[in-house]
């Protein structure tokens, strides 16, 4: 400490073991506050049709179109080290010899909700109006443009999705995928934090974080296969993210 | 002109005494701590991170400018340097030290 140079590097090194210290605190610190997820998740209406995996492809395989309802509750997912949380939905259905092969699992739907503080980013999610609720009224500010990722009034966490389009068409690996039974739709998330580890969902109590209360549909069959001609393929349409200039070409 | 240039390096070099490298470890330590522990409980308390970076850069930051600086507290008790010795032609074997005496195991050597 007898120089100008050395007293830098002391204060520095020691700030460096500080900040880590700071940020463990920070990681751990989430385990004392408590979590009480509850959703409810609904099928909506379930239509498999024949379609090709993309414009290009001679292969015709059957595509499960699947809206949902969605009313959840994540708002105590949200403390002050969550950033954003993935969540997303999963239809799942039993393989052919379920004691051998686990059951099948695919995304039909998913969103991005950042926290009221994070920062900006343009593929998170924005939460439609609800039906019988007017669009609020903005001519001013172009700040109120964009919408918000949780229902006028709420705060994130909050979903209230009714009759809502899949963002993506499912089909299995053989490319069957009509008359398959026992499926059922289930609510997946990550908590992303600002300092610490992502946390996936449980539905188990665990210390002070509640398991999710429901979150998981009724169970369904998929349906038998349509002839394109008797589906409105403005039924079929699906819902596009933030993320939707992601990979396309330029 | 040297003159000049002297003090400028001595700013520059900062150079304190004993006590005061004492003094700027343990500030180090103290406030980098206190801001930590500070800036933990601020987050916790309004559940807002952002405070807790502010706060915590903010601590380190007045921690930098209160310990790196030559401030005069830090040269509280400077050390003198011993006089030049000046050898006298008459005592060859005896270094003179201009009257200060320096003893070892209680017995004079200088």
């Amino acid at each position: 400490m007898h120089s100008t140079v050395v007293r830098v590097q002391n204060v520095f090194g020691f700030f460096t073991s500080a900040a880590f210290a700071v940020a463990a605190a920070i990681a751990v610190s989430v385990l004392l506050i408590p979590q009480a997820p509850s959703a409810s998740l609904e099928l909506k209406n379930v239509q498999v049709v024949k379609g090709r995996p993309h414009y290009y492809s001679t292969k015709r395989e059957e595509y499960a179109h699947v809206k949902f309802d969605l009313d959840a509750d994540l708002t105590s997912l949200f403390n002050w080290n969550t950033k954003q949380i993935f969540l997303y939905i999963t239809a799942s259905y039993p393989s052919s010899s379920p004691s051998t092969i686990p059951p099948s699992e695919a995304v039909i739907w998913d969103a991005i909700i950042p926290a009221d503080n994070a920062p900006l980013h343009p593929n998170t999610y924005v939460h439609p109006t609800p039906k019988g609720v007017k669009p609020p009224k903005n001519k001013k500010s172009k700040s109120t443009k964009r919408g918000k990722p949780y229902p006028e009034g709420g705060s994130p966490g909050i979903i209230k999705l009714n009759s809502q389009k899949p963002k993506y068409q499912i089909t299995d690996v053989k490319g069957k995928i009509a008359e398959r039974e026992n499926a059922t739709l289930t609510l997946h998330w990550n908590v992303q934090p600002y300092v610490g580890a992502l946390v996936w969902d449980n539905r188990q109590t665990w210390g002070l974080w509640k398991g999710l209360k429901g979150g998981k549909s009724e169970v369904f069959s998929f349906p038998s296969l349509k002839g394109s001609e008797t589906v409105k393929q403005a039924d079929l349409k699906t819902e596009t993210g933030g993320e939707r200039n992601r990979g396309s070409p330029a | 002109m040297d003159a000049l240039l002297d003090q400028a390096r001595d700013i520059w070099e900062g150079e304190i005494d004993f006590r005061g490298q004492s003094l700027a470890d343990n500030l180090t330590t103290f406030l980098l701590i206190a801001s930590s522990v500070i800036s933990v409980l601020v987050g916790f308390t309004t559940q807002d991170i952002y405070k807790t970076l502010y706060v915590g850069l903010g601590g380190t930051a007045l921690t930098f400018l209160l310990v790196v600086p030559q401030w005069p507290y830090f040269n509280q008790k400077p050390e003198p340097w011993l006089p030049a010795r000046v050898q006298k032609a008459s005592a060859a074997s005896r270094v003179d030290l201009g009257g200060v005496q320096i003893e070892v195991d209680g017995k004079r050597v200088g």
